[in-house]
C-alpha cells in the first residue's frame, strides 16, 4: 500500500463516515464521553483496515510503512475527529512493546490496543523521579510465581482508564540506577493497584497517580531483560517524538487555521502571526523529515530532541496568539467551544513539559548532537 | 538528477575551490567544474550544494545573480543579474517612458563593458528584462558592515533599452530560488559560528572546568542547533517543492536563525567574539548582510503574517 493510494482511500472514508466519527459532544467533553468516542473511532478505524496499516502483521496489522500512520493520524487530528493527546498513545508504547516484548504477548494485546477495545498507559515518573528517571523506586523484588510491585507513579495519563500499564519498576539496588531497572507489562485490574485521578490546569481528570501495594506481576510479563529496561525505556522515548509530533503538528495547524479564520480584524499583528506560522513551518518540515527517516527503516534517537524543543515552541506560539485573537472567548466565554480554547491553551503550557522537559532536550542535545562532554 | 555518489563528490571539488579561490577566480572555478552547468539542469540541487559551503567558509561569489539568472534564462554561464536594491525584492528596474531607472545590487565588481541583466517594472504593471552595458551604469563598492562580502551598489537612468517581457511568475521563481540560496548560505554561516563557540566552550577553563559544563551555556548552543535544524527542514522542503510561499518562510526562518547563531554564540565566545581577531566578527557580519538580500527576515515575515491575515486561512503546505 503506497502512501498516495492509502490517502486517496482514507479521505474518501472519512468524507463519507464523518457524521459517525465526529464526537457527539461539543468542545472537550467529559473524560469518559472522550473515551468512548476515541474506542469507538479506533474500532471503525481498525475494522476498516485503516488503522492496521503500518503495522507488522504478527500484531494484527497489514504491514506497510509507518508513513500510513502519520497520515491517519494527522488526517483525524486534521478534521477535529480525534485529540491527538489521547489518541497518539500507541505511537508511543506499541513500537517499544512489539521490539522488546515477548511476541506471544505482542500478538496478544497489541491488536486490543490498535482496535480500541482497551487503553493503555505509561508508568514512568514517580513523585521523586521526573528528570531523573534513573532514580526511580518503584520497586518489584522476586517471589515464588511472579514479581511483586510496591511504590508509586504519578503524571500518568488515563489511568483509571487503561487496562494495561508500561512500568517501569526498580529491580536492583537504589544505587544501581539505570542498569537496575525492569520494564513489566501490568494488568491494571490487578488487587492491590489504586489510581487517584489528578485535576489537571483546566479540571480534567487526564492524568493521575497510580499506587502499587504488593502487586502480583507474572514473569511472563516482563519486557525485555530483568535490569535491561533502561534500554526499552529509552527506546520508547525517541518514539514520544516521532509519529506522535506528527499528529500534534496536525491539530496545530488546524488551530492556526481556524485562529487566522475566527480572530477579529486588527486583532493581531502581521508579525505576530508570522512569526508563528514560521514556528510551526519549521517543526512541521522537520517532523515531516523524521517521519521519512521512520519509514526507511533508520533508528531514531537522540536528534527527535529537536523535533520535541521545536513542536513545545511552536505550540505555545500558536496559543499564545489565540489567546490573543481570541481574548474574549478565551477569558469570558462559558460556552464549549471556549472551554475548547482554553484547554487547548492551556494544554500548550505542558507541552514543554511532558515527554522530558525542555530543558532535558536541551540537555540531550548538548551531551549527544552537540558533544558537549559531561554537564556535571 | 545526481545519485549520492556524485553529489558527494561534486560537493567535494566544490569545497576544494572554495578553499583555493576568491572573488572573480572563485567564480571562474565555479564554472569550471560545472557548477553553473548544473545550476541549468537541476536548479535546487545545485543551490544545496554550494550555497552551505560558501557561508560556512565565509566566501563571496556572485552565483546568487546565476541563480536568478539561470531562472530568467538570461544566461548559462555565470550570468550577471542585478539584484534587487537592499531589503526589498521588487525588480531593480522601473519604466517610465523612454526612460529606465535602476537602483539594485550586485554581488560582486563588474568589469567593464560587461554585459548586466536588468528586471523591470513599467507603468502597465508588467516586468521586462534587459540587457545593459555596465559602462551605462553607476557603481559603488560597498564598504559597510562587511567590506569582504564585496557587494556593488547600482545606479542609473539611461534610455529604456530593447525590452523582453518576463513573466510574473517566472520573476517570482528566481527570487524563490534566489531565497533558498541565501537561506542556506546562512545556515551555512550559522552552523560555522556554533563550530566556532563550541570549540570555545570546550577549551575555555574557569572555575577550574570547561565552560561547556555550564547549562546556561549548553542550552545556548544547544538553542542555536535546535533552530539551525529548524530551518534547513525547511530550506529542504523549498528545495523539493519550489513554492514562493515556503521560500519565502525558508528564507525568513533561516535569518532568525541566523541571528540566533549570532546572539548566543557571540554571548559564548564573549570577550574574544568581540574582536576583529577571532573569526565569528566575519559570519556574523556576513549572516546581517545576508539577511537583507531579497527582503529580510523582519520584511518577509510580516508579509507573510499579512497575507495569512487578509486570507484568514493557513495554505496547506508540507503534505506528508
Amino acid at each position: 500500500m503506497d502512501l498516495d493510494t492509502y490517502r486517496t482511500g482514507l479521505d474518501q472514508w472519512l468524507d463519507e463516515h464523518v457524521a459517525e466519527l465526529t464526537p457527539p459532544y461539543a468542545g472537550v467533553g467529559t473524560m469518559q464521553e472522550r473515551v468512548d468516542h476515541l474506542s469507538k473511532v479506533r474500532r471503525l478505524c481498525f475494522e476498516t483496515g485503516w488503522a492496521r496499516w503500518g503495522w507488522p502483521e504478527e500484531v494484527g496489522g497489514l504491514g506497510g510503512s509507518t508513513i500510513l500512520r502519520a497520515y491517519l493520524g494527522e488526517a483525524l487530528a486534521s478534521r477535529g475527529l480525534v485529540d491527538p493527546n489521547f489518541y497518539s498513545t500507541p505511537e508511543v508504547l506499541a513500537p517499544a512493546v512489539i521490539r522488546a516484548a515477548d511476541p506471544r504477548l505482542a500478538a496478544e494485546f497489541v491488536p486490543l490496543l490498535l482496535s480500541g477495545e482497551e487503553y493503555w498507559c505509561q508508568g514512568f515518573s514517580e513523585p521523586g523521579s521526573g528528570s531523573d528517571l534513573a532514580s526511580l523506586s518503584c520497586r518489584a523484588t522476586r517471589g515464588e510465581d511472579g514479581w511483586r510491585v510496591t511504590g508509586q507513579k504519578v503524571w500518568t495519563s488515563f489511568a483509571q482508564f487503561a487496562q494495561r500499564c508500561v512500568l517501569l519498576v526498580r529491580t536492583g539496588t537504589q544505587e544501581s540506577a539505570h542498569r537496575g531497572i525492569t520494564v513489566l507489562f501490568v494488568d491494571m485490574d490487578t488487587p492491590g493497584i489504586t489510581i487517584r485521578p489528578l485535576a489537571t490546569i483546566d479540571g480534567s481528570e487526564e492524568f493521575a497517580e497510580v499506587f502499587f501495594d504488593d502487586v502480583p506481576v507474572p514473569f511472563e510479563r516482563t519486557v525485555g531483560k530483568p535490569d535491561g529496561g533502561w534500554a526499552v525505556a529509552m527506546d520508547i522515548l525517541p518514539d514520544e517524538r516521532s509519529t506522535s509530533l506528527w499528529h500534534r503538528g496536525a491539530i496545530l495547524n488546524r488551530q492556526m487555521d481556524e485562529l487566522l479564520a475566527k480572530a477579529p480584524a486588527e486583532s493581531l499583528s502581521p508579525t505576530a502571526v508570522g512569526e508563528t506560522a514560521q514556528l510551526l513551518l519549521g517543526f512541521r518540515a522537520r517532523s515531516r523529515a523524521t517521519q521519512y527517516r521512520l519509514a526507511s527503516g533508520e533508528r531514531i534517537g537522540a536528534e527527535t530532541s529537536i523535533d520535541k524543543v521545536l513542536l513545545a515552541s511552536a505550540e505555545q506560539a500558536v496559543l499564545d496568539l489565540v489567546l490573543e485573537g481570541l481574548s474574549q472567548q478565551l477569558v469570558l466565554g462559558d460556552d464549549a467551544i471556549s472551554a475548547q480554547w482554553r484547554a487547548d491553551f492551556f494544554f500548550s503550557r505542558a507541552a514543554s513539559i511532558y515527554g522530558g522537559s525542555a530543558e532535558i532536550q536541551r540537555n540531550v542535545i548538548a551531551r549527544r548532537l552537540l558533544d558537549l562532554g559531561p554537564d556535571r | 538528477m545526481m545519485e549520492e555518489s556524485d553529489l558527494e563528490l561534486f560537493a567535494q571539488s566544490l569545497r576544494q575551490a572554495i578553499d583555493r579561490h576568491k572573488g572573480e577566480n572563485l567564480d571562474a572555478a565555479l564554472a569550471e567544474i560545472g557548477w553553473f552547468d548544473a545550476l541549468a539542469t537541476d536548479a535546487q540541487t545545485a543551490i544545496a550544494a554550494l550555497f552551505p559551503i560558501l557561508g560556512t567558509a565565509n566566501a563571496s561569489s556572485t552565483a546568487l545573480e546565476g541563480v536568478l539568472a539561470v531562472r530568467l534564462n538570461a544566461s548559462s554561464g555565470p550570468g550577471r543579474v542585478v539584484l534587487p536594491a537592499l531589503d526589498g525584492w521588487e525588480p531593480p528596474g522601473v519604466r517610465d517612458g523612454d526612460l529606465l531607472t535602476v537602483r539594485g545590487l550586485l554581488m560582486g565588481p563588474v568589469d567593464d563593458g560587461e554585459v548586466l541583466v536588468i528586471v523591470a517594472n513599467g507603468a502597465d504593471g508588467g516586468a521586462a528584462a534587459a540587457a545593459v552595458s555596465s559602462s551605462l551604469l553607476n557603481f559603488r563598492t560597498v564598504g559597510g558592515m562587511d567590506p569582504a562580502a564585496r557587494l556593488m551598489e547600482v545606479t542609473g537612468e539611461l534610455p529604456c533599452p530593447e525590452l523582453s517581457s518576463v513573466e510574473q511568475d517566472t520573476w517570482e521563481q528566481a527570487i524563490a530560488l534566489g531565497r533558498l540560496a541565501i537561506g542556506y548560505q546562512i545556515v551555512g554561516a550559522a552552523r560555522a559560528m556554533l563550530e566556532l563557540a563550541r570549540d570555545h566552550a570546550l577549551n575555555r577553563v574557569q572555575f577550574g572546568q570547561p565552560i561547556a559544563r555550564f547549562q546556561a551555556l549548553r542550552h545556548r548552543l544547544a538553542e542555536t542547533l535546535v533552530a539551525i535544524e529548524g530551518a534547513e527542514a525547511v530550506l529542504e522542503a523549498g528545495v523539493a517543492n519550489t513554492t514562493p510561499f515556503l521560500a519565502a518562510n525558508a528564507k525568513a526562518i533561516a535569518g532568525r536563525a541566523g541571528r540566533t547563531a549570532c546572539r548566543h554564540c557571540q554571548q559564548v565566545l564573549a570577550g574574544i567574539g568581540y574582536t576583529s581577531e577571532h573569526e565569528f566578527h566575519r559570519y556574523m557580519k556576513r549572516t546581517i548582510v545576508l539577511d537583507s538580500i531579497l527582503g529580510s527576515t523582519a520584511r518577509l515575515t510580516h508579509d507573510i503574517g499579512a497575507q495569512l491575515l487578509s486570507v484568514g486561512h493557513l495554505p496547506e503546505s508540507l503534505p506528508l
